[in-house]
């Protein structure tokens, strides 16, 4: 039984598909919820410091949108799925369109999705992707029903805020080098505000070289569109990774970035808003070890001593703590939704694919064309080199097969030679693979429509 | 001891370090009053002593040291400077600094820069209005009395756009850096090398570079498909074979048990000697015997492919380069590092020189004997 089904245009695809890589960042698995007015994909990591939802609505970002809902919850659905096999699907033929631009040839013209859940039978999310070129491909992925896990935020609690342009955002991490952990947002003075990054790993003797690069960056508050925050002296610190996550992924939206935060190891909201889709992170901040932020707190009646891992979990339950029956965490999603009963007891396998071959981090695109001076790299994987510098077999031009397995079994001794890679055992598999597809056409036909990640 | 400077040629400092981390990720760097130089010494691999005049990347220096010569040697990450240089490419302003901090010394960069493309643009259109204003207005109007004018109200508006966009923003990055001991240091010599016997203007590097590593990937995978029975032996990276003559021919080779391959080059340049930069004169220099002995006499080293693709990539500097051969012991590589920011500036557009003489950028590549 379908119980969902939407639409994509390409332009989705591409807004999705940003969104899954921006979640990745904070988690392998993304929680889905469905709901007839709106979609919303979550991811809560693992240290349970950082959450990230994207919420779609179903009337503007869809081409259609179609729920059905189940007999036991006619409300909502929710999944989990592991992201990376999800994103892979959306990201496999994206590349091609840079081979050959005129042509277009197997970038994705629509997608549509159903999501089929029945007892008895094999529950599926259902991915129909439609290449330009008319191809198309159709996957099923196995996903697992446990409620998302939501972190909660207390708006009212939340009195310093400030909003800033994605793109001055952006700018400004990219100042920030590799390395560093922690980021500490804090104002000085009335004019300037300070974005200072540090470490927590101490280096000494020969070690200190090894230390990251320490930046920091005086803004003037007039690069903000608003900046409120009535706390002088307040430092805010967060995990540089989600924000760096964040920062990037509103600058691809382009749109204004807003923060509200109470202090010192109480959550930060983080919002965004696209085009028919909002955006809503809660990064768990750290406690100030130096006093300014503290003093100041003395004023609020549940200050308490900040422990050094907090969890937005933990916050969530502390705010709802008003609730009547807050039940004990351990059993959420007996408390969240009643399961169907008539789900076999047994949670689902998971059968996780491979990993991708395709870096997530290529995100990160290189600003210069300076790769051409990198020395040469031998034993990896040749995918990311240019055509002109692969030495591999060229399969295009004769698709016989003793051809493909050579390049597989070099694959294998390379694999063999470098102790482990898991990259080189994929190619292994997948010339493997290709070796027993039946040759009913030539490789360079097949190849154009994108099948080969290549 | 103190040092403190202004920073100019950015882009040409920032690549340079980028040619000298892609062989080693620590260099030691040593200030004195006239000169900086960058020294990479790898574990294995070929050796860069980058001898830069003060001016070249450096501008109103303070520099005051207790030790001999007024000299610093420090010890320097390069790819936090590197990164920080990268901050500092579209810097109004940018400056480096000597100091300490948590007692860990540092060199702490500051720059000074603005938002940059679109709000450029706004500032430039807002300080051409102010302009264009000031013109019309005539000498009547002092500068400053903007509002003064009747129509006042509407010309505030670009003005504060004007300088809305122009926020400075201020970055500062800290590298850390040990500070060496003269002691430690002053053992370290540049490699002598006996003159070379020949010397040859490379091709463009990025053309040798594509060929070079195009080889040595060759060569991996001859290896990989020879004997693959004896693969996990392969584990030596392999060797190019490089020979230049005096006239005007360089050849890159390889050769495996199955394959040979030659590149050549032709008509290049073997640049003159200055006989007043000799320790011998020219007629005895083996250069003049090599030249002497045609195009079939040439003098040739054995380089390690993954090695000379490092050295390659200071082709980025997009500087002259002189390749200096000693036969069948060692290749030096003289870079000549052009000036970008500074158009007036002498660079590297020398029509007669002199090998040995001043280099900006020596890359002594230590060859193995054959």
């Amino acid at each position: 039984m379908v119980l969902l089904r939407f639409t994509l245009s390409e332009e989705g695809v591409n807004a999705l598909r940003d969104a899954l890589a921006c979640l990745n960042k904070f988690s392998d698995e993304v929680s889905l919820e469905a709901k007839r007015d709106k979609l919303v994909f979550t991811a809560l990591n693992s240290s349970k410091s950082a959450y990230a939802a994207f919420s779609f609505a179903t009337n503007r970002f869809f081409s259609k949108y179609q729920y059905e809902g189940v007999a036991q919850n006619r409300e909502k659905f929710f999944c989990k799925l592991y992201n990376r096999a999800l994103l892979s699907l959306f990201r496999a033929r994206t590349g091609d369109p840079l081979h050959d631009p005129e042509k277009g040839g197997s970038a994705i013209e629509r997608c549509d999705v159903a999501i089929e859940d029945e007892a008895g039978k094999k529950s599926r999310f259902i991915v129909k992707i439609a290449c330009r070129n008319g191809m198309t491909t159709k996957y099923r992925l196995p996903f697992e029903v446990s409620p998302p896990v939501h972190a909660k935020f207390d708006k009212d609690e939340a009195l310093h805020s400030w909003s800033i342009s994605s793109r001055t955002l952006r700018q400004l991490m990219d100042h920030f080098g590799p390395g560093i952990e922690y980021l500490d947002i804090h104002s000085d003075d009335d004019s300037t505000v300070n974005f200072t990054c540090f470490t927590e790993k101490v280096a000494s003797g020969n070690e200190v070289l090894k230390k990251p690069l320490h930046t920091s960056i005086a803004v003037e508050k007039d690069e903000f569109d608003s900046f409120d925050v009535t706390e002088d002296k307040l430092h805010i610190v967060v995990s540089v990774k989600d924000f760096r996550a964040i920062t990037q992924h509103a600058a691809f939206l382009g749109s204004d970035v807003s923060a509200q935060y109470s202090m010192p190891s109480r959550p930060m909201q983080i919002r965004y808003d696209g085009d028919g889709v909002k955006c809503e992170y809660l990064l768990m901040t750290v406690g100030e070890r130096g006093a300014p932020g503290q003093r100041a707190k003395k004023t609020r009646t549940d200050a308490r001593p900040a422990p050094q891992a907090q969890q937005l979990e933990a916050a969530a339950s502390r705010v709802t703590s008003n609730a009547p029956t807050p039940a004990p965490r351990p059993t959420p999603a007996a408390r969240r939704e009643p399961m169907p009963s008539l789900r076999p007891t047994a949670p689902r396998q998971s059968q996780r694919p491979p990993p991708a071959t395709l870096d997530h981090d290529s995100l990160f695109v290189p600003q210069d064309d300076d790769y051409q001076w990198e020395p040469v790299r031998m034993n990896e994987d040749e995918d990311e080199e240019e055509g002109d510098a692969r030495l591999e077999w060229d399969a295009s031009d004769r698709p016989n097969p003793s051809a493909i397995k050579m390049s597989s079994v070099m694959a294998n001794q390379a694999a063999q030679r470098s102790g482990s890679g898991p990259d080189n055992r994929i190619e292994h598999e997948q010339g493997q693979a290709l070796s027993y597809i039946e040759p009913t056409q030539r490789l360079s036909q097949a190849r154009q429509f994108g099948l080969f990640n290549d | 001891m103190r040092f403190k400077t202004n920073l100019k040629n950015i882009r040409t400092f920032s690549k340079l370090v980028a040619a000298l981390s892609s062989l080693e990720k620590i260099a030691w760097l040593r200030l004195d009053d006239e000169h900086v130089r960058f020294t990479v010494i790898p574990d294995t691999g070929s050796q860069v002593w980058a001898l830069l005049p003060m001016e070249f990347i450096f501008d109103n220096v303070q520099l005051q040291s207790a030790e001999a010569q007024n000299t610093i040697n420090l010890e320097l990450p390069l790819v936090p400077l590197q990164r920080a240089l990268k901050s500092a490419l579209n810097a109004t302003s940018a400056s480096l600094r000597l100091t300490k901090k948590d007692g860990i010394p540092i060199l702490s960069m500051t720059i000074q820069t603005s938002t940059v493309a679109q709000g450029n643009q706004a500032g430039g259109q807002g300080s051409y209005s102010r302009f264009s204003r000031g013109d019309n207005n005539g000498p009547g109007h002092v500068a400053g009395g903007f509002g003064d004018d009747d129509d006042g109200i509407f010309n505030i508006e670009p003005l504060e756009t004007h300088l809305h966009r122009e926020r400075e923003k201020i970055i500062t990055q800290d590298i850390p850096v040990r500070v060496l001991h003269p002691d430690n240091v002053e053992m370290i010599m540049q490699p002598k090398v006996r003159e070379p016997d020949v010397h040859i203007q490379l091709p463009p590097l990025l053309q040798l570079k594509a060929i070079s590593d195009r080889f040595t990937k060759l060569a991996a995978a001859s290896t990989r498909a020879s004997n693959s029975a004896v693969a996990t032996a392969a584990t030596s990276n392999p060797k190019l074979e490089l020979s230049a003559n005096m006239h005007g021919s360089l050849r890159l080779s390889l050769t495996t048990d199955t394959l040979d391959v030659t590149s050549q080059w032709d008509s290049l340049e073997n640049p003159e000697l200055d006989p007043s930069q000799l320790h011998c004169p020219l007629e005895e220099h083996p250069s003049t015997t090599f030249r002497e002995a045609g195009p079939d006499k040439w003098a040739s080293v054995r380089v390690d492919g993954k090695d000379w693709s490092k050295v390659l990539s200071v082709g980025r500097l997009e500087g002259r380069v002189i390749a200096c051969f000693a036969d069948e012991h060692a290749l030096i590589l003289y870079v000549y590092v052009p000036q970008y920011d500074d158009v007036q500036g002498e660079d590297c557009v020398v029509t007669r020189m002199s090998v040995i003489a001043d280099p900006l950028l020596a890359i002594s590549l230590q060859a193995e004997n054959m």
